[in-house]
């Protein structure tokens, strides 16, 4: 059960960062195209350069002390700092939440490996000779949300999920939840996928997934603001209608528990399927696609065109719902966006795209 | 608004030289402290040696229990401490099942040096990882780096058929808290009706000394003995001692607990988080950040501060956390704060950080069912920078209803619990 009998909360600004490019717009560009990996050019994935922050936003010497996936998230962040300031809230009222895997590493030991490899008998010795002071807490998560926090003036509540696949379901309806029962105005939901390195690899092969699916991954991260009041700008607003979240570690019960899910998210609108004119998901997933089978649906996914980005997957669809929807031609409707991770994860949002009214 | 009462049903708990919760909480009221010398530290030579660590001789108990060598440790510890709880609780795995329900773990990071040495096997002539030759290896789950810090999550989802909420929370030392906090609020909204939430951190080894101690975080005092290095709000006090451990709280709603008939250990009353928006290390030198997240947490529980008796502190021995706390205290109990009484666990646990709140939490429901408070070890009265916080430095039989239990993390992650008695 999804409690949405408080207030309304909507889409007030997005952004995104990714293969494609900096700008939502950029994931209805030309299809971008997966490259070769520095380390293994067997494999192929959607890597990105390391994002200078917005300088007006950060103190510069941020972008020397945190990892590239920190550097995305952050950049996103400022992205959505002006939408955020022009609502002038307290910061008590602004709530923070993070979608972000763990750092890698620590990551700097990968220049630590490579130096036990020219010195083996100096392992530890190596090791601490390539690790720099602070490193203790670049490596942890609530290190980067307080850079995000402290630029952007968040003292409300706060909350960090790391896991990979739904860490971004859960930020996005923790953020719901205290904008709605009344802890927060507005809501910062940051997320960024991990680095692509060996590391990523050797910790997905360790487990067999649940969803098994092609390794094709990709470097981004997206933040989108969300405000107890609709935006000012415009005739349409995106609100949250609805949404579920469930797990299922056995494939066999896994479209049950999707099925489960997507009525959740439909049900405090009282809908069904098919009153929901789009429906966003990942096309490669053939357990997401057979649950869409009958209905003839067209599934939307950018994916294609950003690899698999893991905890900042959700939220780049939602960004780019945001986009959509507040183009001219755009019309009162629902979007219904669905999240599966490799661990078995489901997690679904609706979104309501609808007309204010006059001087709402 | 008060939707649903959420009972605590179970607790289960595992730290350095306690094997469950009874353990743990009669040890501190011995004043018997869980640190230690730490072996490897000692063996590299580190400048301090002082840790609580789970030891060979509990690893051996668990792994017996949990029948499994191919585990990644905080599996095996998750699995163990679930067990427990679930046994505490009268449920079995098949429960969590039956009902709308959810799993709320708190961890931060998995890293263990074993990880190098492995990684470093693999290596081609120019020092790089080779990431196929790794791949092609038959070795079971030892792979270097191929741990997830969610892994333990997943594992326990598994065992239990958890089959609604999973999350974990990474946020910092708060992280055990606020999984309680998130678990206690989706029970209270009626989204699930039974839960278990907690922390599992397994930061004693020689990593995370190196990395904390370049920060000047933990104790630089090598001249006190291991046990004595812990000493929250003592003027001398020099950093924190690093610490390991897990602790797991089951949760139900009113109705499901007496539908089922359980008889409730304690309640969560209230619970609040904040963000302190400072930087990275440090808090607000004045403490009201702190006394902000107390005060609401409070709030939530429709209490005035004169309802709490008893404040399980965060209490980390560090300069800055245990002044801005001490500032905070006295400005959320005001001249009521002398009717309080105050307990810092770290002092004889050291601080496992994502563990730390979750530990913190079970001692705290275990005072409010015996009516013991705790001991704060290293505490002399006599020489106590903040005399007007009545910490104990004995054990005191003293019944009480309402205890607030404080975690502030790395990065300005506030969070506080209020417990109460069933």
């Amino acid at each position: 059960m999804n409690t949405l009998d408080t207030r309304p909360v909507y889409l007030t600004a997005a952004s995104v960062f990714n293969a494609a490019g900096s700008e939502c717009a950029d994931l209805h560009g030309p299809l971008t195209i997966a490259q070769p990996l520095d380390f293994d050019p067997a494999r192929l994935a959607y890597c990105v350069k390391t994002p200078r922050l917005p300088a007006d936003v950060f103190d510069r010497k941020i972008q020397r002390g945190v990892e590239p996936q920190g550097a995305r998230l952050l950049y996103c962040a400022g992205r959505i700092a002006p939408a955020l300031s022009a609502l002038n809230l307290p910061s008590q009222r602004i709530a923070l939440m993070a979608a972000i895997p763990e750092v890698d590493g620590p990551s700097s030991c990968w220049d630590a490996v490579q130096a036990i490899g020219e010195q083996p008998d100096a392992l530890l010795a190596q090791l601490f000779a390539h690790t720099p002071p602070l490193h203790a807490l670049m490596m942890l998560n609530s290190s980067v949300m307080a850079h995000v926090a402290q630029a952007l003036h968040c003292n409300g509540p706060m909350g960090g999920f790391c896991s990979q696949g739904n860490a971004g379901v859960d930020a996005l309806i923790e953020a719901f939840h205290h904008i709605a029962d009344g802890r927060a105005e507005a809501a910062v939901v940051v997320s960024s996928s991990p680095n692509i390195s060996p590391a990523l690899y050797l910790r997905e092969n360790a487990e067999c997934p649940v969803n098994a699916g092609p390794q094709l991954y990709g470097e981004g991260a997206a933040a989108v603001l969300l405000t107890s009041s609709a935006p000012t700008s415009g005739p349409m607003a995106l609100r949250v209608a609805g949404f579920g979240r469930g797990y299922s570690a056995s494939p066999e019960r896994s479209n049950a528990v999707a099925n489960s899910v997507i009525k959740q998210a439909l049900s405090q609108e009282k809908l069904c399927l098919s009153d929901v004119e789009r429906i966003v998901a990942d096309t490669q997933d053939s357990r997401l696609m057979s649950l869409f089978a009958e209905t003839g649906r067209v599934i939307h996914s950018s994916r294609q065109m950003t690899g698999d980005l893991g905890a900042s997957a959700l939220l780049t669809e939602v960004a780019l719902t945001f986009h959509d929807d507040r183009s001219e031609r755009a019309q009162a409707h629902y979007t219904l966006l669905l999240n599966h991770s490799r661990a078995g994860h489901w997690g679904a949002l609706l979104l309501a795209n609808e007309v204010m009214e006059k001087h709402a | 608004m008060r939707l649903r009462e959420v009972y605590v049903t179970g607790y289960g708990l595992v730290a350095p030289m306690a094997l469950d919760a009874a353990m743990l909480f009669s040890r501190i009221s011995q004043k018997r402290s869980c640190i230690r010398e730490h072996p490897v530290f000692a063996e590299l030579g580190f400048a301090n040696t002082a840790a609580g660590y789970i030891d060979h001789h509990q690893w051996q108990e668990m792994t017996a229990e949990v029948q499994s060598d191919a585990l990644p440790r905080q599996s095996v510890l998750a699995e163990y401490v679930a067990r427990q709880a679930l046994q505490n609780a009268g449920l079995t795995p098949s429960a969590f099942a039956r009902v709308a329900s959810g799993l709320f773990l708190g961890s931060n990071k998995y890293c263990v040096s074993q990880d190098l040495q492995q990684a470093s096997r693999y290596m081609d002539e120019a020092g790089s990882v080779d990431l196929d030759l790794y791949l092609q290896n038959h070795e079971p789950v030892g792979g270097a780096f191929s741990r997830r810090v969610d892994q333990q999550t997943l594992h326990l989802a598994r065992f239990l058929g958890i089959r609604d909420h999973i999350s974990t929370h990474s946020d910092a030392c708060a992280a055990g808290t606020m999984a309680i906090g998130s678990a206690y609020r989706a029970i209270e909204r009626g989204e699930i009706d039974l839960a278990i939430c907690g922390a599992v951190e397994l930061m004693a080894h020689e990593l995370s000394y190196y990395s904390f101690d370049g920060l000047g975080a933990v104790c630089q005092r090598s001249d006190f003995a291991a046990d004595q290095q812990s000493r929250p709000f003592m003027p001398d006090r020099c950093g924190f001692v690093l610490s390991e451990g897990s602790a797991l709280i089951v949760l139900e709603s009113r109705p499901h607990a007496e539908r089922r008939k359980a008889t409730p250990i304690g309640r969560i009353l209230g619970y609040a988080n904040y963000c302190e928006a400072q930087k990275i290390t440090s808090s607000s030198r004045d403490g009201s950040k702190y006394a902000e997240c107390m005060a609401a947490a409070i709030e939530n529980a429709g209490l005035t501060s004169r309802a709490v008796e008893h404040v399980n502190t965060h209490g980390t021995s560090t300069q800055a956390n245990d002044r801005s706390e001490a500032l905070a205290l006295k400005q959320v109990f005001g001249d009521a704060v002398s009717n309080v009484t105050f307990t810092a666990n770290k002092s004889a646990i050291g601080h496992s950080l994502a563990g730390s709140g979750a530990i913190e939490a079970v001692l705290s429901l275990i005072s409010l069912h015996s009516g013991v408070l705790l001991p704060t070890l290293n505490y002399d009265p006599d020489k106590a920078e903040f005399p007007e916080l009545n910490f104990l430095s004995e054990p005191l039989h003293q019944p009480i209803n309402v205890v607030l239990s404080n975690s502030f993390g790395f990065g300005g992650v506030n969070s506080s619990l209020i417990l109460g008695r069933a």
